[in-house]
């Protein structure tokens, strides 16, 4: 047994020695061998807080990242034309839920392993955030930011309307009418409405699976069904008690407009948790209870991470130096430095969940609504490469319903649907 | 060398550029026009005039049509009326140099901005809860007002910002001219009794008409490329109120589906339109100006 267990010991320690020299020659190899490499990022706090340590990674390969931060939509289009027309332009893109379908059955990006170095411990990912990053078995991207919804409530303003913390859709509508109705200078409720797939489609998709609706039918579009249209009236009903202008909010209008005080219940992504409690932009630290969506919405899951694009590393060295970023940039090491730097929001590895440091910074109750929001959480929109274009769709139909450009919510959605039957035909 | 040569010899390679850049810009659009690109795959084939007759039967692009239509004509219109109006007024109203100039260089500030800055700053003006003109809106007891969010709004309050940026601009370029006029028919119609609007409807503005035709074509041709001004402060939306002929090609093209060949063709019947509009108003303009 000892002595299996030394052999066992002996060719970890070669087969570690030897992805060490492999790294090693790989840098030494390709050490200055690309002047710059361009990243397409989004303005998350990951991504900002990688400002700070860049000179490391500079040095470490003599070369200079330069990272190009755009909103969600534009990102998205940016690195959809980059990929597609084989441009090449950025080396690592930003992914997500949304068109991951799409990059993978088109080929554009690499698989995570065949590029991340080993040692930074792919395993070690949030398997929840994995799972999303995952097709047919191959992860492709590194997810460092994603999770579920969490439902924050104004417990001040709870507690002075005499409610609990609603815990099924008809409570949390009653909660919302009376806290609108309520002398307490918030409205009872904010949403996102612009358009876009990752937009009002993606905090709609709750309410639209939760009333039992499924996005095809064989392989024709079904979201215009009953379950479609009675989504798309509690949606809009909800949006007569938000903000004025709530029929265009981004969910940063939303988030906005709730840590300004001016809203008193809202549905987000568990993410944006951790913003309430920040005393320097939030004016609700200490009012905020946390609690998963009431039943029977579902929590959409979703994740953001880095993937290597095949168009713009195309070489060997742009390879192994995007792909030695992507494993830098969502090491845990630097998932421990964001934490030291107050950022608790994103957070992609299962270690840093179970740090002392992330539980310092969080409150327990919002911990315990992540956890028990976790069984409720999966991928709800449509799993297909066509997907950007029939959420965005559907997106500007919602949209005009919101903001009262139309009326009939059924005939909207069945253009809405037409549309997509095109589209899905288009990928046979 | 001839003066005649010299003067071909030196225009040609200029001219050889600007038209072969033009030139291989419209054939690719035209070529993709013609094919299914999509940019999700890398396979297309030849389908002719599809997308042209496609177009024809699209709604959304109808609208987009009438969109840009009314987005030319309200800020190019509103654009000339506040800079013929202000530069009147400063002309008739402000005598002393210093003073018009402290005026014209403040004038020109908001041109200067970049397009997507001064839509960022009106965005968080017309801002329904944070905004200052909702702000000021309820001191009178109006509002909060949806400037961007509600449909029968949202165009012109874009457009508003559009004229803000040019119409100060075009108010400075006009209040110079004036300045340069001769005065002797100004004088002469003051001899006659003629009131003030009176000498500027019927002396100064006729003299600058050739001008202000100018203007006109130039503020035309910049109201087409608005779309980063439209871009940050609607996105198009709400729905499709403020979604112009440019913004609906870059979310079929880029933004939506990827179909570059649909919105190729999208821009070369834009291109058509616009070629045949302008030549017609230029040609109408030059006749009476003349």
């Amino acid at each position: 047994m000892k002595r299996t267990s030394l052999l066992l010991g002996t060719a970890l320690c070669a087969l570690a020695a030897q992805a060490q020299a492999q790294q090693t020659q790989a840098q030494e190899a390709c050490k200055g061998a690309v002047p710059t490499l361009n990243v397409i990022g989004q303005g998350m706090p990951a991504v900002t807080a990688l400002d700070a340590h860049l000179s490391e990674f500079n040095e470490k390969w003599d070369t200079e990242v330069k990272i190009t931060l755009l909103g969600e939509n534009e990102r998205r289009a940016k690195a959809r034309l980059d990929a597609s027309t084989g441009a090449g332009s950025y080396q690592v893109l930003y992914i997500d839920e949304a068109n991951l379908a799409e990059y993978v059955s088109a080929d554009w990006i690499y698989p995570l392993a065949d590029v991340v170095p080993e040692s930074y411990d792919i395993a070690d990912f949030r398997t929840d955030l994995s799972n999303v990053a995952t097709v047919d078995g191959t992860q492709y991207f590194a997810p460092f930011v994603g999770g579920g919804d969490v439902m924050m409530v104004r417990t001040d303003l709870l507690e002075a309307a005499g409610l609990d913390v609603p815990s099924t859709l008809d409570e949390l509508v009653e909660a919302v009418k009376v806290l609108d109705a309520a002398d307490n200078g918030a409205h009872g409720w904010a949403a996102r409405g612009q358009r876009g797939s990752g937009m009002n489609v993606w905090r709609w998709t709750p309410f639209f699976r939760a009333m039992g609706g499924e996005w095809l039918d064989g392989d024709m579009p079904a979201f215009n069904s009953e379950a479609g249209v009675e989504a798309t009236e509690l949606y809009t009903d909800l949006m007569s008690y938000g903000p004025p202008g709530v029929g265009t909010f981004n969910w940063s209008d939303a988030v906005e407009a709730f840590r300004g005080g001016q809203v008193a219940i809202l549905i987000e992504s568990d993410v944006f948790g951790p913003w309430m409690e920040d005393p320097s932009k939030s004016t609700v630290v200490g009012k905020v209870g946390y609690a998963p969506p009431p039943d029977p919405l579902p929590s959409a899951g979703w994740a953001h991470g880095w993937a290597v694009s095949k168009a713009g590393a195309a070489d060997d060295c742009a390879k192994t130096i995007a792909g030695d970023f992507v494993g830098w940039a969502t090491s845990k090491e630097m998932e421990q430095q964001r934490l030291e730097a107050g950022i608790a929001s994103d957070i992609g590895r299962t270690s840093t969940l179970e740090s002392e440091a992330y539980q310092s910074l969080v409150p327990a109750e919002y911990v315990e609504a992540m956890l028990a929001t976790g069984p409720k959480t999966d991928l709800l929109i449509m799993k297909s490469p066509a997907w950007p274009e029939i959420g965005d769709t559907l997106g500007l139909a919602l949209e005009e319903v919101f903001t009262g450009t139309r009326d009939d919510i059924a005939a909207t959605l069945d253009e809405a649907a037409f549309f997509a039957e095109d589209s899905l035909m288009r990928l046979k | 060398m001839k003066r005649k040569t010299f003067v071909t010899l030196s225009l040609v390679p200029a001219i050889g550029i600007l038209a072969s850049l033009a030139l291989v810009s419209v054939a690719g659009a035209v070529w993709f026009a013609l094919m299914n690109r999509t940019l999700r795959s890398s396979d297309y084939e030849f389908v002719g005039a599809y997308n042209f007759l496609r177009l024809l039967r699209d709604k959304r692009f109808f609208n987009a049509l009438e969109i840009s239509a009314i987005w030319e004509v309200v800020t190019v219109t509103g654009t000339l009326v506040l800079a013929v109006l202000l530069a009147v007024l400063i002309y008739e109203t402000v005598k002393k140099p210093l003073w018009r100039n402290l005026i014209c260089f403040a004038f020109l500030v908001p041109v200067l901005l970049p397009r997507v800055a001064a839509a960022f700053i009106w965005r968080f003006l017309y801002s329904p809860s944070l905004g200052l003109i909702n702000y000021l809106c309820g001191l009178v007891g109006i509002g909060p007002v949806e400037f961007l969010a509600d449909p029968s709004l949202a165009l012109i309050s874009v457009a508003i910002v559009d004229i803000w940026q040019w119409g100060l601009f075009f108010t400075v370029i006009l209040l110079k001219l004036m300045e340069t006029l001769p005065r002797d028919p100004i004088e002469a119609a003051m001899l006659d009794n003629a009131r003030t609007w009176e000498i500027h409807a019927y002396v100064t503005l006729p003299m600058l008409k050739a001008p202000i035709i100018s203007l006109a074509l130039v503020k035309a041709v910049e109201s087409l490329r608005s779309f980063d001004l439209i871009f940050v402060m609607t996105g198009g939306g709400p729905g499709t109120a403020t979604e112009t002929l440019d913004l609906y090609a870059y979310q079929m093209g880029i933004n939506m589906g990827g179909r570059i060949s649909y919105a190729s063709a999208m821009s070369i019947l834009l291109l058509i339109v616009t070629t045949v509009v302008f030549t017609i108003i230029w040609k109408a303009g030059k006749k009476w100006a003349a």
